[in-house]
């Protein structure tokens, strides 16, 4: 029998994807489910963060238009620069958020390019410079409104400095 | 082993399994088949809720409450439902008599093809779709497969790149991916219509200098690369120009169809056995079915 907080945590993970989902929809080319991996990392590293990255990219690729590999390389690398930025920044400030914005913003086109050169495919530049941009700008606003609506029971980390 | 040897050797194995992953993936398709018919149809089933009811909203506003000029659109429409009577029933009389010619000269029948209507769910989503598609409400099983041909009643809109179970995402005639074998309506010449972006013309390649195109001239699928069906209205010639260095002329044309717009589109399949197998001459084409 799952736990409540299992239950809580699975309700307010599926509302965040289902959220997401519709931003996505809305707002073409950005990501709004990347500030949710660093979230759970913060808040409950682990196993579920797996899950969460391993149904997101799912998500992602089938929505999406390139070949398979953008969501796997998007996510691994996203982890990467949260591991290593938590070296130099403390994991939650805002400022870090904003530099793991920018990361990802200058990322989504390196990705694009390479991959649709991969897949010898066409893809306009300037839209998906101008999505980067949006994206680091859009990615600390959500992770700062998800960070406030995430319920205060499944916390597990220590309060801000 | 020293850390920044082990770190250079973790990132060389990562890019390594990662680039055999993405090639592997790019020649049998398994992992964007798998990522179809989970994430695809995943974020239809997310999506169709809130559009059914905000179909539903829309729909009652603009039939019960929003009544704003509906008799003189409703005069108009008699009007233009008359003239496609009229048209129609020429056009008829002249199909069975070129299908009765064609019988007589031994031409084989054209394959027949079927349709279905599609809900537009979504259209690009994600960061990864950076291609121009849409995402409609009918996958596999509802006999929609890759390349599926798409239609709207204007005219061609691309053709299905991925399909899931309930939910595929079409390939648009402006991504600069899309390639449409095309002729001219009146003058015949062929040409190979892409993309170049949403709000871009379209670009005719491979049209010979001595070919006869005219601006505002149509241009029909031409059927040759077995994907869409021959003589369906693609885009309209906007400016052509004689190139001094090219052995073609620059063509660009206008889609038929503002694919931004769309909420509705046909699915096309072909039907078993060619038109002549199960429609008799004289009979007139029934709704469902097109040539």
């Amino acid at each position: 029998m799952p736990s409540t907080n299992t239950i809580l945590a699975i309700l307010w993970w599926a509302s965040y994807t289902v959220l997401g989902v519709w931003a996505q929809k809305v707002v073409p080319g950005v990501d709004f489910l990347a500030p949710g991996i660093v979230l759970s990392m913060q808040e409950e590293a682990g196993h579920r963060t797996l899950w969460l990255a391993l149904v997101w990219i799912l998500l992602l690729e089938g929505m999406g238009s390139l070949p398979f590999g953008y969501g796997v390389a998007w996510y691994g690398l996203l982890i990467c620069f949260y591991f290593i930025g938590c070296w130099l920044f403390e994991a939650r400030s805002i400022l870090f958020m904003g530099l793991l914005g920018i990361g990802l913003g200058v990322l989504h086109p390196v990705l694009v390019y390479s991959l649709s050169n991969l897949a010898n495919l066409t893809v306009p530049f300037r839209p998906t410079l101008l999505e980067g941009l949006a994206q680091a700008v859009i990615f600390p606003i959500v992770w700062m409104a998800a960070d406030q609506l995430f319920p205060k029971r499944l916390r597990q980390d220590v309060k801000h400095l | 082993m020293k850390k920044p040897k082990k770190i250079a050797i973790v990132i060389v194995v990562g890019l390594f399994v990662y680039l055999s992953m993405y090639t592997w993936n790019l020649r049998t398709g398994y992992l964007d088949a798998l990522s179809s018919y989970t994430g695809l149809d995943v974020s239809g089933l997310i999506l169709r809720p809130g559009i059914w009811v905000s179909d539903k909203v829309s729909g009652f506003w603009g039939r019960y409450i929003y009544l704003v000029g509906l008799k003189q659109e409703n005069d108009i429409l008699r009007e233009e439902v008359a003239e496609h009577r009229r048209n129609a029933m020429f056009l008829n009389a002249e199909a069975r008599s070129a299908e009765r010619l064609e019988r007589l000269l031994g031409f084989e029948a054209p394959t027949r093809w079927g349709f279905s209507g599609a809900r537009v769910i979504a259209h690009r989503m994600g960061p990864s779709g950076s291609l121009d598609t849409l995402t409609v409400d009918k996958g596999s099983s509802a006999g929609v497969g890759n390349d599926t041909p798409v239609v709207s009643p204007d005219g061609i809109v691309g053709r299905v790149l991925q399909a899931g179970t309930s939910a595929s995402s079409v390939l648009l005639l402006t991504d600069s991916n899309s390639r449409i074998a095309v002729f001219g309506d009146q003058n015949r010449s062929p040409g190979m219509l892409s993309g170049q972006g949403y709000g871009q013309p379209l670009l005719v390649r491979y049209v010979n200098l001595n070919a006869v195109i005219d601006p505002g001239e149509l241009l029909l699928s031409s059927g040759l690369s077995g994907i869409y069906p021959k003589g369906l209205p693609v885009a309209r010639v906007s400016k052509v120009q004689r190139s001094d260095i090219s052995l073609f002329l620059t063509v660009l044309a206008e889609p038929l169809v503002d694919v931004a717009r769309l909420e509705e589109v046909l699915m096309l399949r072909p039907d078993a056995g060619p038109q002549a197998d199960q429609t008799p001459v004289g009979e007139e084409v029934t709704d469902g079915a097109i040539h």
